[in-house]
Order: structure tokens, then sequence, then C-alpha cells
């Protein structure tokens, strides 16, 4: 049997299962159809473009494309621009390869009314362009599916595009003054040797002359950032380091033209090009590291439903979630979640209402019960009455109050922020003080005058300015090679001056899902037809079971069964060898004439073949591998640590017993915990929330450190600053080790450039500091900052 | 050596490394490298065919204009 490529997606499949249509081969139809297609469309090339790459096989299933005109989504994705023209951003799925773009953007310009199509390849946005009156964005969409990919829309919020501009305006910036600064050492290198050596006057105004003209664009262009900060500092009343820098440069500046006209003495022009690329780089690393504030309402937005599906009379219309009126009657199928607050009508079934409560044990609905917007229907199909509007309901609710605690988020000062304020208030003095001295110790004004400028330059902020930057750099490179990401690089100076720990318990302590902890066994019976049986259903329980089973019975196959059925509430029943097989809880059993007699208060999976009972499993939601240790090292650094949860007491108690934490409040609401927060700071606690749900979004958004778990509810990982990609509370503890230890860097290279100004500050004093010297000293600083950050992350691996 | 030789050759080396900049720096601000997966693959998309899409494109966005000044 001989095996061939596909003609399309180039996998390779044996000759007898492929699809012969002439002389070509395809593995499906729908590899044959984009073929036929691109043939069509004298886009073949792709294939010889494509080279060596695989594609996959495209998929039949896909979200209707009619939802893609809907005024709702059209308001929240699409900007209309003049004309008709409107732009969406799209994320497109399934580009492999270089020729995959070019495919995209040919397809998508053959297509009479696309006027812009641009792809980036590296992050797989596109941005359209589109005339609407010729065309609709469903169209468009369908393009992209039928030539075998997918695409969806994202919100290209504000923030982001300002986030890339700000940090195009930072590479502009930066490569003039690297441009300007490095040629100016070559003409400094000819300087230099001419002081030593001699020179004429002439070549040496020459030279001047060119380290002006460099060095105009670095002060003025590059700069510009400086006396902007320098500016808005002033109006708020405080002396800045940017301030510093401008002053020091500036001065510098002013003075080299003097000299470079009168043609005396040693022009600084290279030390102001040094300076502003030095400080440049540095605040550059900080906007590279800044965490740009979560634009909320949009982060919502994925997270709550936009549409939902309403009953009227009989038809069922999917609508905006706004225009939903109190009273309707809403539909909500299995794994929906709800958007809208409301009273089950009729139906039954369980729901996941852990993302609100912390509850981990799935809530079982029945007609009279109330729906929480927020939470997921687990196994549910039901009809609910809706109690409020969109606007009104739970989750929205949330959203305001979230918007306020973020808002009201306490900002702790950076330790070289209230530093160089002093710093820069300082040397500014000292300048002045050392001029008006040696002005009147009689000197002439031009050597008093450069004296007092070479006290601003040797002060040199570029160590300072580049401590905690490369700091905290460093340290968050060791945080993203344990799983941690920091999204901020101002909070793990926060973060190491933490008092107070407060965990949530669902989710963050325990795993957040029930587990086995106790399996009777009372007959002996075909384990794999269990195995089929839970395997079969994606409730929590069954989830836990099936776990349990995998870790026990290794190497297990999966048995045969037939009419696996999942009834909401109760359980699975199926068929195996002719027998009847069930799985589910005691309400199951009992309907089934089985007797249970297990009592217990953790939640039960019986299973029973042909009517006898045979296993009975007893799950509990478990703390996480390395709680306790975990908790103990941060009650050995001194911490207090917190156990907030929405869950019930007795479990409440139970969790914290085994992980060691004596300090509890269980029942909480959202608003509770977030209020619990508050009281802390009062009490005067910088104090670090970790958690993952809805529930714990207010508080985490007003701790002043706010750590999610990787596997948490979008919108938490949003808020947070800290997120744990591997869920670990082993990382918790590292994050806080590592936050440690990048403050204790920062304060060493603080300690560092201040110990060197201390130095050479009174030779500047003095009037033993010449241009040449200025420069090294600059440089030296700097290195030595550079050099102790890249010890520490060698030193700490 | 005469002083005006080092001041020509400064000036223009310092003429040809501000070309090399501003060709850079336009590179920058019109997005060239914004990209990097595609930039390293840009041979593979510049022949004519390219060239002649690129041709389709701006006809497409002059007819849109043309149509959009038309006094009703």
């Amino acid at each position: 049997m001989s095996k061939v490529k596909c003609d399309h997606c180039h996998l390779v499949f044996s000759d007898t299962v492929m699809i012969h249509d002439g002389e070509y081969r395809f593995c499906c139809n729908g590899c044959k159809g984009i073929f036929h297609l691109l043939k069509d469309e004298g886009l073949e090339s792709f294939y010889a473009k494509m080279g060596e790459t695989t594609l996959t096989p495209p998929s039949e299933q896909f979200e209707a494309s009619e939802n893609f005109d809907t005024p709702a989504f059209f308001d929240r994705f699409v900007t209309l621009g003049e004309g008709n023209l409107a732009q969406v951003s799209l994320i497109i799925e399934g580009i492999h390869c270089a020729a995959c773009v070019w495919l995209n953007e040919k397809a998508l310009h053959k297509m009479p009314g696309v006027i812009e199509a641009h792809i980036n390849y590296t992050n797989n946005k596109a941005r359209i362009t589109w005339d609407t009156k010729v065309l609709k964005l469903s169209t468009i969409i369908e393009m992209i599916r039928a030539i075998g990919y997918n695409a969806y829309p994202y919100d290209a919020s504000m923030q982001e595009v300002r986030a890339n501009k700000e940090r195009k305006e930072y590479y502009l910036r930066m490569a003039v003054a690297t441009f300007a600064s490095m040629n100016m050492m070559w003409i400094a290198v000819a300087q230099y040797a001419g002081y030593f050596t001699g020179m004429t006057q002439e070549v040496k105004t020459i030279l001047n002359i060119a380290e002006w003209v460099l060095s105009t664009p670095v002060l003025f262009y590059s700069g510009w950032v400086f006396y902007r900060g320098a500016y808005y500092g002033l109006r708020n009343g405080a002396v800045t380091m940017d301030m510093l820098v401008v002053t020091g440069s500036t001065l510098a500046y002013g003075y080299s033209i003097y000299i470079t006209l009168f043609e005396k003495g040693e022009a600084y022009f290279d030390s102001v090009a040094m300076i502003i690329t030095f400080v440049l780089f540095g605040k550059f690393l900080e906007v590279l590291s800044r965490k740009h504030a979560a634009d909320t309402l949009d982060v919502m937005g994925k997270y709550i439903p936009s549409e939902v599906s309403i009953l009227e009379g009989d038809a069922i219309r999917s609508v905006s979630v706004s225009e939903v009126n109190v009273g309707d009657t809403i539909i909500i199928r299995t794994g929906e979640r709800a958007a809208i607050d409301g009273e089950v009508i009729s139906g039954e079934g369980s729901f996941d209402e852990s993302n609100l409560t912390g509850e981990a044990d799935p809530i079982f609905k029945r007609k009279g019960d109330v729906i929480i917007s927020g939470t997921t229907s687990i196994d549910a199909l039901l009809h609910y009455r809706a109690l409020k509007d969109y606007a009104h309901s739970t989750l929205t609710h949330l959203v305001n109050l979230l918007e306020n605690a973020m808002s009201q988020k306490p900002k702790i000062e950076q330790l070289a922020n209230r530093l160089s304020e002093y710093f820069s208030s300082t040397i500014l003095f000292l300048a002045i003080g050392t001029f008006w001295i040696w002005y009147f110790w009689p000197h002439t004004f031009d050597r008093a005058l450069m004296v007092g400028i070479s006290v601003i330059i040797i002060a040199c902020p570029c160590a300072l300015a580049l401590a905690t930057p490369v700091a905290t750099i460093v340290g968050l490179a060791l945080g993203a090679k344990r799983s941690i990401l920091f999204k901020s690089a101002a909070q793990i100076e926060t973060m190491a001056k933490a008092t107070m720990f407060v965990l949530d318990k669902t989710g963050t302590i325990t795993q957040g899902r029930p587990a086995v902890v106790y399996a009777t066994y009372h007959e002996t019976f075909d384990h794999s037809q269990m195995l089929a049986l839970v395997s079969s259903s994606q409730h929590p329980i069954s989830r836990g079971v099936v776990e349990y089973l995998d870790k026990t019975e290794s190497a297990m196959e999966t048995g045969e069964i037939s009419e696996a059925n999942e009834i909401p509430a109760r359980g699975i029943v199926g068929r195996a060898a002719g027998v009847m097989i069930a799985g589910g809880n005691a309400q199951l059993m009992e309907e089934m004439g089985i007797e249970t007699k297990t009592v217990s208060d953790k939640s039960l999976f019986y299973y029973a073949v042909d009517g006898k009972l045979c296993a009975t499993f007893e799950l509990q939601d478990l703390p996480k591998e390395n709680a306790f240790e975990s908790i103990k090292v941060l009650r050995d650094y001194g911490l207090r640590v917190v156990m907030l949860t929405g869950d019930h007491e007795a479990s409440a108690l139970r969790v914290a017993a085994e992980v060691g934490i004596t300090e509890v409040y269980a029942h909480f609401t959202p608003e509770e915990k977030e209020a619990f927060i508050e009281r802390a700071h009062d009490e005067g606690h910088i104090v670090v929330m970790a958690g993952d749900g809805v529930n714990d979004l207010l508080a985490l958004a007003r701790a002043d450190i706010g750590i999610a778990m990787g596997s948490g509810s979008d919108i938490a990982i949003e808020v947070s600053d800290i997120v744990l990609l591997n869920d670990s509370l082993v990382s918790l503890t590292e994050a806080y080790a590592i936050s440690r230890r990048t403050y204790g860097l920062i304060k060493q290279n603080l300690g560092i450039s201040l110990v060197y100004n201390a130095i050479t500050i009174p030779l500047a004093m003095m009037g033993y500091i010449i241009p040449l010297i200025a420069a090294i000293s600059m440089s030296f600083s700097s290195l030595l900052v550079v050099g102790n950050s890249m010890r520490s992350r060698w030193m700490y691996k | 050596m005469d002083s005006w030789v080092v001041a020509m050759m400064l000036g223009a080396s310092l003429f040809l490394g501000g070309i090399a900049l501003i060709a850079f720096l336009w590179g920058i601000k019109s997005g060239q490298f914004d990209d990097e997966k595609r930039m390293m693959n840009q041979v593979h998309f510049d022949d004519e065919k390219e060239l002649n899409d690129a041709a389709d494109q701006q006809k497409k966005r002059e007819a849109l204009k043309k149509r959009e000044y038309r006094p009703e």
C-alpha cells in the first residue's frame, strides 16, 4: 500500500483512503473544495510558496456567520469610518506559514468591496477595511472559511493601540539617540587623543561643531520625553529625576555651545548625548514592563454572553442581552452561561456556581429556584423568567463595583521615585552652591559655571535611572521561568513589601473540583464498563471518578457500552453486554429501586450493574499538592495568612485545618471580601490577594497585589497583577521570594549609584572633573549596576 | 593635513549616516518592522503578481474616493 500526500494539506495518507480526482489526491472533501476554489481564483501558486509545511484539514463546524451581521456585534467590533468604510480586527486561525498569510490577503483583496486587508504573521491578527455598501462582514468571514481558515473578531481596544503607538515612539527616539551617541564616540576618541597629544584649535572647533550637530536631535527629539516629564513634575510641585536630567543636559548643551563659539575649554556634547541615551533606555524598559490598566468592560464583554435565546410564543429568537426585558422567558442550554438573573419556570439541572460563591459542588436547580448571572449550566436545559434586566443583573452589578475598586487601588510609592526626588533637589542645590562659591572665591565666571555644571553631569543620573528597571527585568525573567507572570514591574516592589496574604479557598488552596477520597467496591464487576460509562459525562463528579480510575487502575481499557445517556441531576445510565448499568447519586439509585446506605457529608457517586449496587465513591474538593508546605513558608516569612471563602463554614474549616491556616472567614459575598481587604488596608497592611473566580474580582482589584490562577476565569486574570500559570501554591511562595530578592537587588543598585556619587561629587565640586572623566565615570557606574543585576540572575537559577 | 579635509570627511560621513538613519526611521514609522516573522519571509512575496495586486488595491481605493466626492 503506497502512501501519498493530500494535494491541499500535504498530510500523508495511504492511497486507498484518498479521494481520487483525476491526477489529484485529497484526504477529505474539505481539502478538495479548497483546492479547486484556489485553482479557480488563480491562487494555486500558494502551494509552491507553502514549501514543506502541512496544513490542518478544514473543519466543517462553524458558528453561523449571520451572527456577524447583527447590530449588537457591529457595535462592539466594527469601527465605521468615512463614507461606508468599516474596519474590523480579526484573529485568523490556522495560519501555519507565510504562504497562508499571502493566501488570505490575496483572497480578500480579490473580493470587490475589500479596500485593505493586512495580516500580521507574528500574532495572526488581521485588520480589514471594507465598503459596507458592497459587502457584508459575514461574506468576508465566509471567504476566509472557504479557503480553509477560521476567523473571529477581537476588540482592538484603544489601550492596545495606544500602547503600540507609545512603544513605536520610543523605538524612534532610541534609534536617533543611539545613532548620534555612537557616532559621537568616534569624534570623542579624536578629541581625547587631541587633548593628550595636542591639536590645533581649528580642528577642535570642527569636531565640536560636528558633535553639536549630532547632539541637537538627541537632546530635543529623543530627550523630549524628559522635558515633558519635568514639566508635569513641576506642575505637581515635585522635583523629579526628569528635572535633573533636563537641567543637567540643557545646561551642559548651552555651555558647550558657548565653548564652541568662543573657542576655549572643553565641550560636553558627548556627555549630553550619553545621559539622554542611557536614561532613555532605562525609561523604555519601564514602559515595556508597565501594565496597561485593563479595559474592564472589554474583558467583561468576552465573559458575558452577548446574546441570549428568548422564547416568544413558540418561536426561539436570539437577542442582544441589553434587549431583554423583565419577564421575558430565557432558554439556557448545557454549557451556556447565564447573562441575566431570573427564576426557573420549567426544566431542571445542575449549575456551576463556583465562580460566584466558591462552592465547588454543582448546585441543582428546579422550578422556582433562582438563576444568578455569571453561573454556568453544567447539564441543565431549562427555561427561566428574567427577574432583572441586564443592567441590574448580578454580573453587571459586579462589573460596576469592579471599576470602582480598581480606581481605588492604593499606590505604594516606589523606592527609586522617592529617592530620586531627594537626590535631584540635593544635586541641584549643590551645583548652584558650588557655582557661587567658585564665583566669589575669585574665579572667572566661565570657570565657576563649568565646575557647577560638572557637578550635575557627574551626578550621572544614568546609574540611578537604570537601577530599578534593570533589576525588575531580571525579576520578571526569573518569574517567567517558573511560570509566574508579573504583569507590571512596579508590582514586584509592592509584593516584596506585603505583610498579609489573603487566599481564596476554592481553586486557590483547593483544586476546585471534586476528587475521590474514598472508594468501596461491594461486588466484583467489569471496571472497564464503569470507566466507559463515567467517561461519557462531562459532569465534574464523573470527571473526578474518571481521574481516580485512571490513577488507581493503570492501563485499563475503556469497555464497550451502548446507549449511554445522561440524566440531568441524576447520573448516567447505559447498556453493556445486555444488562443495564448506571452511575449517579442516591436519587438515581432510589428511582431504580436500589438501596443505598452510606451517609456522608461528602458528595457520593454510586455505580450499579443490573440493579445491584457495585461501588460507592466519596468525593471531595481536596487541597492542592504542597499546600501545607507552601503556606508554612509564607508564615515563616512572618506574614499573616488568611483564608476567605464564600463556601459554608464546615468545609472551610476542614480545608483550613488541613493546610494549617488559623484565620478563616466563611460565607463571604464578593462585596464582603472587598470590605475585608479595605479593613486590612486601614490597619496598615499591604495585602496580597490570591483568587481565581468572579467572586474574588473585587478583592483582587482592591488588594495591593492581586494574584490569579492561570486556570481561573479570564476576567480574574485580567484584573490581577500576577498570574500563576501552573496554578500551584509553590509558585505563590516563589513569587514572593523572587519579589523580595528583586527588591533587595533594587536597593543594592541604588546603593551602588549613591556610593558612586558620594565619591565623585566632591571631586567635581573641587573642580577636578574634566569631560573625559565625566564620560568614563558615567559608563562605569551604569556598567556596575547592570553587572550587579546580571550577577543576581546567574546566582539565582 | 589641512583641517578642511577633516571637516569635509566628517560632513560627508554624517550626511551618509543621516540618510541611513532617516531610512530606518521611515521603516519603523511605516510599520515594516511590526511583524518580525513576515519580515523574514518577505522574499517569497515580492514578484510581479504582488505589484499588480498592490496596483489593483490602489485603483479600488481611488475609485471609492471618486465616488465619495461626486456631487449628488
